[in-house]
């Protein structure tokens, strides 16, 4: 069987199998075997891309280059650490007896075709069958998201669902256009809507069409994303979700949902100069980094203080993209890689600190450090890691997106103020005044968020909170993210360096 | 194409796009909760003719598998779930609107004309036959928007995703005949999967919080 074949098969019968499942050791082993399963077809894919480069498979449905394969990467490597972090996480309700067996078996059904649709969707070479399984995305996390079926969890699930709906509906509408204009060009064929025949045709595309398409596919995919100002479901459904699920949505989904964008992007870039999303990418990212970094001064609870982490670094990721040119896009890919490894981490800490102090209040939690040391280690390290400093490989990643929008060239801004005052900025002030706003902002978040990790980690624990943490098993998932994280740092295997330097390729095609 | 002349099968398939707004305007100004669900199962046959019309017009015969899908997933099991889930609620009638009735029928209106502004530059581009319907699908898209944010039951604001739905469904077919049916076939199953979730949904609101009036869900505020 190919290693495509496995990739969307195991997560199907997975699925299915868990549905019939009762036992939670047989659900955690039918999980966990999955996973393994999906990170040897991930590494035979990544192997095939990288030596022998892109190819296509079933009748050009599948379509895998670097930059899917990357995603790949993403999604099977942080799916893996989560259904480590998932036994300790359950093992607790379990033990109490929130969650019946049903439920469980429920809960991996769903989590299972959740990955079923993010790995869907980086595969589909068509970007109708993308916008299915972005769409499909959201129905299999709703439940996931209200899975404690509290008051605030079914709000969050409704917002979400409603929402993120929405949104994608707006989405659909782009890639009508976008198929629109490709119609026209090729002809009523299946492979109308594939990346790889619009890039073919790409000067026979309608340039109209394709600037409106991507207008509505950017706002689409942007709310899926948690791009301001449509983000407001972000910090309600990762508070109220599982911690092994808002892992997923913050690491693992923004990063499949911005996938989207970019596939549509080289699109664009190909009709149109590449100015001209390029721009709309930039003014996105960076309202996204200024307002969260506003909202993380004010936040009370851990979780919400992590969901507007994400929309900040998904802004400088999507700032990067913006710039393009090889050195700002690549730190853009590093920094999906980094940010998906440090805020599944975050997020597991997080699960680790509600379980033992029973609030997300951030008041309320202190001494983490004496009550749970290893926690402590690793919320202090993903904290370091999201403020984006060294040791961690987020600071090399956002430094690269900071460096390319010093140098960014565009041949200056000019605007037109009614019919005789035409102002014109050069690159250099344009560049210095960005910078400066990136800089006042990374260090507005440095400040709020470091401020309300340390005040969890020192001091000293409430009385009535034990305090002891011994080593086990439950902990493989907070070193193995760490590890990566700050050996990222350092230097970047050959192989997966390979895939990036090609999908940078690919995504500055233009 | 042969049996009608053009500019009678392109006056067809206008009419019909122009049904389709006609049933969003009432779905607007209805304040029974059932009388809308009716409304939309309506719009839907009404998108299927449409489509049907489409795929004998052009030829192209995978519009009519999309239509028959239509009328069975939008005209009779998605109106079907809705109804069961209005008739468990004791809601019939939405009584405090977000706005009233009579200012949203105008900024409907205000809604198609800008719809028509905005799809201006690329409506020569569309196939002669169906030259409006791209202007009129974001129209409904629109209006389907404005009436989610515009009324405060659950089920008003899955009928207006649902109109959404419709209007998209109604550019993808009239203006570029139809997607590849693949595709085609996952947003159907995507609808049907959004419409049996959004009706669980609304009992668990309704267990939850005793009303499906989404104005009362306000425990999670910044």
């Amino acid at each position: 069987m190919s290693a495509v074949a496995l990739l969307l098969l195991t997560p199907l019968v997975a699925g299915f199998v868990s549905l019939g499942l009762r036992r939670a050791d047989a659900l955690h082993g039918v999980n966990l075997t999955a996973m393994l399963v999906l990170a040897g077809a991930q590494a035979a894919t990544m192997m095939r891309v990288v030596q022998h480069g892109g190819f296509r498979a079933y009748h050009d449905l599948v379509a895998v280059d670097a930059l899917s394969a990357y995603v790949l990467l993403i999604i099977t490597g942080i799916g893996f650490t989560c259904s480590l972090y998932t036994r300790s996480y359950f093992e607790h309700y379990r033990a109490q007896g929130t969650i019946s067996p049903v439920r469980m078996s429920r809960y991996f059904f769903l989590f299972h075709m959740f990955m079923f649709t993010m790995i869907l969707a980086t595969l589909a070479n068509s970007l109708g069958i993308l916008w299915v399984a972005i769409e499909a995305t959201t129905l299999a996390t709703t439940f996931l998201v209200n899975f404690f079926k509290r008051k605030a969890s079914l709000e969050a699930g409704w917002k979400y669902l409603i929402l993120c709906s929405v949104g994608i509906a707006l989405a659909l509408f782009g890639t009508v256009l976008m198929y629109l204009s490709s119609v026209r060009a090729l002809g009523d064929v299946s492979g109308a809507l594939n990346v790889t025949e619009l890039l073919q045709a790409a000067d026979q595309l309608d340039p109209h069409a394709v600037k409106v398409a991507f207008i509505f596919i950017l706002i689409g995919y942007g709310t899926k994303i948690g791009l301001v100002p449509m983000h407001t479901w972000v910090p309600e459904a990762y508070s109220e979700a599982p911690a092994p699920v808002s892992a997923m949505l913050a690491g693992v989904l923004e990063t499949v949902a911005l996938y989207a964008v970019l596939r549509s992007k080289t699109v664009v870039d190909a009709v149109v100069s590449p100015g001209y999303a390029g721009n709309l990418l930039i003014f996105f990212g960076l309202l996204s980094f200024g307002v969260a970094a506003c909202f993380i001064l004010i936040q009370r609870d851990v979780k919400r203080l992590f969901a507007y982490s994400s929309i900040e670094h998904m802004g400088i990721a999507i700032i990067g993209f913006g710039i393009g040119g090889a050195v700002g896009t690549f730190g853009a890919l590093f920094h999906l890689l980094n940010h998906a490894l440090a805020k599944s981490l975050a997020f597991f800490a997080a699960g680790n600190v509600h379980i033992r102090f029973g609030t997300r209040e951030i008041g309320n939690v202190r001494g983490l450090l004496k009550a749970q040391p290893i926690t402590a280690l690793a919320l202090l390290t993903a904290g370091v890691a999201l403020v984006a400093m060294p040791p961690t490989a987020m600071f090399l990643s956002e430094v690269s997106v900071m460096t390319a929008l010093a140098t960014h060239v565009s041949g200056g801004e000019t605007f037109h103020l009614g019919r005789f005052l035409t102002i014109t900025i050069a690159d250099e002030a344009r560049n210095m005044g960005l910078v400066s706003l990136f800089l006042v902002l990374a260090v507005v978040v440095f400040g709020g968020f470091m401020y309300r990790i340390l005040g969890m980690v020192w001091g000293d624990p409430p009385a009535e909170i034990q305090q002891r943490e011994p080593w086990s098993l439950a902990h493989a998932p907070f070193v193995v993210s760490m590890g990566a994280l700050v050996a990222l740092g350092f230097f970047i295997p050959e192989s997966v360096g390979e895939l990036m330097t090609v999908a940078v390729k690919i995504l500055t095609a233009r | 194409m042969g049996v009608i002349r053009p500019d009678i099968a392109s006056q067809m398939v206008d009419l019909c796009a122009a049904l389709l707004l006609l049933t969003c305007f009432a779905i607007v100004a209805q304040r029974r909760l059932s009388a809308c669900v009716d409304l939309f199962a309506l719009q839907s046959a009404f998108l299927a003719v449409t489509a049907a019309l489409m795929a004998f017009l052009t030829g192209i015969h995978h519009i009519f598998i999309a239509a028959l899908l239509t009328v069975i997933i939008k005209v009779i099991i998605i109106p079907r779930i809705l109804k069961k889930v209005i008739k468990r609620l004791n809601v019939t009638r939405e009584l405090v609107l977000n706005i009233n009735i009579p200012p949203s029928l105008l900024i409907c209106g205000a809604l198609v004309i800008l719809a028509f502004y905005i799809t201006q530059p690329i409506i020569s581009l569309g196939f002669l036959l169906t030259k409006d319907s791209l202007a009129i699908s974001l129209a409904i898209v629109l209006i389907g928007f404005f009436t989610m944010i515009a009324r405060k039951k659950a089920v008003t604001q899955v009928v207006g995703f649902l109109v959404m739905e419709n209007g998209l469904f109604l550019g993808a077919t009239a203006a570029a005949y139809g997607m590849p049916l693949i595709v085609e076939l996952g947003v159907f199953f995507d609808v049907l999967v959004a419409g049996l979730i959004i009706g669980i949904f609304t009992h668990r609101l309704q267990d939850t919080f005793d009303s499906v009036d989404t104005s009362k869900l306000t425990e999670l505020k910044e």
